[in-house]
């Protein structure tokens, strides 16, 4: 009932099959327990957002579904993080062949230092050896997906560091959806953005959330609102509350979920 | 600084805190000021000064040999005549060759400090390779003479010599006439150690001035700590390696003790870099104290050529390292 | 692809199986080896190096070599002791020649000179006198003060090792006193007090310690230089006049002289000479790295 006075928000599909299955997962920097007992699931096709104040963890745990935190020796994840059933925290994973399943996009547009149509290529290049022809086709659809392609099509040879803010982020997103990946991360992607720029990168996630698995970062209550279908609120290292984000957003169940949606906190 | 000054002027201000330091007056201001301004210009005036005295000092054997100072390959004390080919060629040669060697393991250590090493090995490490620049170049001349040049010349210098013999091409240049250890090549070796401090630690600094976003983005599609060195970051701080390399070279060519110790000390000029040579400063250091006369004027023009290649190299590389930095 | 089309609704994604080819996965293994490789190789020859100053150095170190002047030819034993007492002069000499003047240019570039065209010039070609090659400031020094006035001297010695150390106390200075932060200088200027007050009595305390870094560090470097000490202050077997007028005997010459001499006891002595002016710069080196890290 109450949903209808937020039109924006998402519908879900509980039959959704759960993509990555959190269970018991810990983290640790040196010895400081920045997770505790972290169980989430993520429904497959489904954007599921990660909101709460700044270090309650919630860019910590988006960073164990690629393990990009494995650069970093002091940094270490216990528990499980199940992946179609596999747990990919654990040893024998390949890491470099989940990341490339497990597409990231970060707060601040990371172009590498090569021509837009490299950028784009480059992920492809790493696992596949496409045709030229369809090494072309397939850079053009990516930029295409990112809504990046008329604004890019004429000088694709050109450095993708040359871009604007706004289109070297959709660069990045287009880098990461040629990969063809299963589940996309994106930890505050427009957090260092114009709000045009912002509104597009959003329409964005609208389109891919139908292909893809998408987890969210965000600081922004209205943007989480906006392009998820589930909502998980953390504080101080622990998932307070999460369910659909209606009921977070309109019917939270706790009362420092309420507190923050409703910006009396954080 | 310059630009907050203005409201310091007020005398009586100046008067009273100057009276607490017991200097005299609004006098100590303008004369520091002074002081340090002319110390600056001195920094100008010596680079002025040796880029004239090497003018002035070689101009009788520019004058007396004309062009043919720079290509001709005879070095003839008995009879005053003088040509700088060979030495231009063996510094070149030795510079290149040791920045053949010393870039990829500069390259390859300072990618191991930014991305290979455990925490706990970074800092000894990089200190280590820090503490090789601080190493006297005649110490690299006593350990490349006594313990490099048999070594070499056992291992590497006699064998290769007997595979290459006869060959065509490669047995010119590797093949040794005397095998002692000595040579062109030697030299390389010894500067090729001598310039991978320079160039790792400045190339450590900007790999690790790139922002880890942009590494983790790169991981975060799957690539290889290789591909992400090779594709990522490399290019990334590109032209500052540029830079640090000519640095390099502009240490290289002017390394003189090391040098002098290996190289050989032979004025002709060889077609094999297994063969004894010499470098503008080696033969410098050799004849100088002995030398009188246009021999002087001719080592002081040598100087002169040395100057100025070493000038536009190091131009050329802090040009490169700066454009980088202000980024 | 003329138009975008955007699939909507797809069957889920089967966990397409990828593997990381073959090839990269030992371009990667590779490149990691040789890295490894490389810096061992790198700390192998430092380590070499020492090792080989020590095995060789302290068979020829004893109470003589710190007592007894430096052989002549043929004659049996000898000692480094004015070698080393003139290396220390002619090293004090240089910095005490390069330390006002660089302490002063560096002020001016980090206090007076901000981003003036002459204040970049000055800074561009300080970092080139910084890698310049140290033989042409020799060269230089003979041109100016030892051709003209008569011959070899200390004076133009330590003015030579002087002027390599200037580029290094200037760059040093100006870095050091750019981390002092702008609001202390305010601070003092607030109370009243003119520039060179607050230069003299509050930035360049506040940026002590790293200045003394660069000085040591500058010790270190002219500690072992030889290149320009040939064409300066030569060597000297005897006791060098107290004027330091003539010849001044230094080690780095006299190692230079003596390393690949046919006397058993001149190899000797250019082993303990190796070992003494390396571990002392190592020594300084060391310090100076400290004292930077504790000041940050």
């Amino acid at each position: 009932m109450l949903a209808t006075l937020e039109p924006g928000l998402q519908t879900h599909n509980s039959a959704a099959s759960v993509r990555i299955a959190v269970k018991g997962l810990d983290f640790y920097y040196n010895e400081h327990k920045a997770l505790k007992n972290i169980n989430l699931d993520f429904r497959d096709r489904h954007v599921t957002a990660l909101i709460g104040p700044s270090g309650c963890g919630k860019s910590t745990l988006l960073r164990i579904f690629n393990r990009i935190y494995s650069l970093y020796p002091e940094q270490r994840a216990t528990g499980e993080v199940l992946l179609d059933g596999q747990n990919i925290i654990g040893n024998g994973i390949d890491i470099n062949e989940l990341r490339s399943r497990i597409g990231m996009v970060f707060q601040k547009p990371t172009p590498f230092p090569m021509s837009i149509y490299d950028n784009v290529a480059f992920g492809i290049r790493l696992y596949e050896k496409p045709a030229k022809s369809e090494l072309d086709d397939r850079v053009e659809a990516a930029l295409r997906r990112s809504a990046l392609w008329d604004e890019v099509k004429d000088k694709l040879k050109m450095s993708g560091m040359g871009l604007s803010g706004g289109q070297q982020q959709r660069l990045c997103i287009a880098r990461t959806i040629a990969q063809k990946p299963e589940v996309i991360l994106f930890d505050e992607p427009t957090s260092a953005l114009d709000p045009i720029s912002t509104g597009k990168i959003e329409d964005l996630l609208e389109q891919l959330k139908s292909e893809f698995t998408i987890v969210i970062v965000t600081h922004n209550m209205q943007q989480a609102a906006r392009i998820s279908a589930y909502t998980a609120f953390m504080y101080l290292g622990e998932v307070i509350e999460f369910d659909t984000t209606n009921n977070i957003f309109l019917n939270p169940g706790k009362k420092q979920t309420q507190d923050y949606v409703t910006g009396r906190f954080g | 600084m310059g630009a907050n000054m203005g409201p310091l002027k007020d005398q009586t201000v100046a008067n009273r805190a100057s009276v607490h330091r017991g200097v005299s007056g609004g006098l100590f201001d303008p004369i520091f000021r002074n002081a340090s301004f002319i110390a600056a210009l001195l920094v100008l005036v010596l680079l002025a000064g040796i880029m004239i005295s090497m003018i002035v000092g070689g101009w009788p054997a520019f004058r007396e040999m004309g062009f043919g100072f720079l290509t001709s390959s005879v070095w003839d004390t008995q009879n005053d005549k003088y040509g700088a080919w060979p030495a231009i060629v063996g510094t070149l040669s030795t510079a290149v060759i040791a920045l053949v060697i010393g870039l990829p393991l500069s390259l390859g250590i300072a990618v191991y400090l930014t991305q290979l090493a455990p925490p706990w090995l970074k800092q000894p490490v990089a200190t280590t390779i820090e503490l090789l620049a601080a190493v006297p170049s005649i110490i690299y001349g006593m350990w490349g003479l006594f313990v490099f040049v048999p070594l070499f010349a056992t291992y590497v210098q006699q064998p290769v010599s007997r595979i290459v013999e006869g060959m065509p091409v490669v047995g010119t240049i590797f093949y040794a006439a005397s095998p002692s250890g000595l040579g062109i090549l030697s030299a390389g070796f010894i500067l090729a150690f001598m310039i991978i401090p320079f160039i790792a630690s400045i190339t450590r600094d900007m790999l690790e001035q790139i922002p880890s976003v942009l590494r983790e983005s790169a991981y975060g599609i799957g690539a290889t700590t290789w591909e992400v060195v090779r594709y990522v970051l490399v290019p990334q701080a590109g032209i500052s390696i540029i830079g640090a390399v000519m640095l390099g070279l502009g240490r290289a060519l002017g390394e003189t003790m090391a040098v002098t110790f290996v190289v050989g000390n032979a004025n002709r000029l060889s077609a094999s870099i297994m063969d004894p040579g010499s470098t503008i400063a080696s033969r410098i250091a050799n004849e100088f104290n002995e030398a009188i006369g246009l021999q002087l004027n001719a080592l002081i023009a040598l100087g002169c050529i040395l100057f100025f290649v070493t000038f536009v190299v190091l131009v050329i590389a802090r040009l490169l390292v700066a454009r980088v930095k202000r980024y | 692809m003329s138009e975008t089309v955007i699939p909507l609704l797809q069957p889920a994604p089967q966990p397409r199986v990828r593997r990381v080819r073959k090839a990269r996965r030992v371009a990667d293994r590779m490149m990691r080896i040789i890295a490894a490789g490389f810096t061992l190789m790198a700390v192998t020859v430092l380590f070499w190096i020492l090792g080989m100053l020590i095995v060789k150095g302290v068979s020829g170190l004893s109470l003589a070599t710190f007592t007894q002047t430096l052989p002549g030819p043929g004659t049996e034993g000898g000692g480094l002791a004015n070698a080393i007492v003139g290396s220390i002069i002619l090293t004090f000499l240089g910095i005490a020649i390069a330390t006002p003047i660089g302490v002063l240019a560096g002020t001016y570039l980090a206090e007076y000179g901000g981003s003036s065209k002459l204040a970049n010039l000055i800074r561009f070609i300080n970092d080139i006198l910084l890698s310049a090659p140290s033989i042409l400031i020799g060269l230089f020094v003979y041109v100016i003060l030892v051709e003209p006035f008569g011959g070899y001297s200390g004076w133009a010695g330590g003015v030579a090792l002087g002027i390599i150390a200037i580029p290094v106390i200037v760059r040093t200075t100006e870095d050091m006193l750019r981390l002092v932060p702008a609001s202390l200088r305010e601070a003092g200027a607030a109370l009243g007090a003119p520039p060179s007050i607050v230069i003299t009595s509050i930035t360049w305390r506040a940026a002590k310690a790293g200045m003394v870094t660069g000085i040591l560090l500058a010790l270190a470097r002219i500690a072992g230089e030889t290149a320009p000490l040939i064409f300066t202050a030569l060597n000297n077997s005897f006791w060098f006049s107290p004027t330091l007028l003539g010849g001044v005997s230094n080690l780095p010459v006299t190692i230079y002289q003596f390393a690949s001499a046919p006397y058993d006891n001149w190899q000797q002595l250019a082993w303990a000479g190796s070992l003494i002016i390396t571990a002392s710069i190592l020594l300084i080196s060391t310090v100076a790295r400290r004292l930077v890290r504790g000041s940050k």
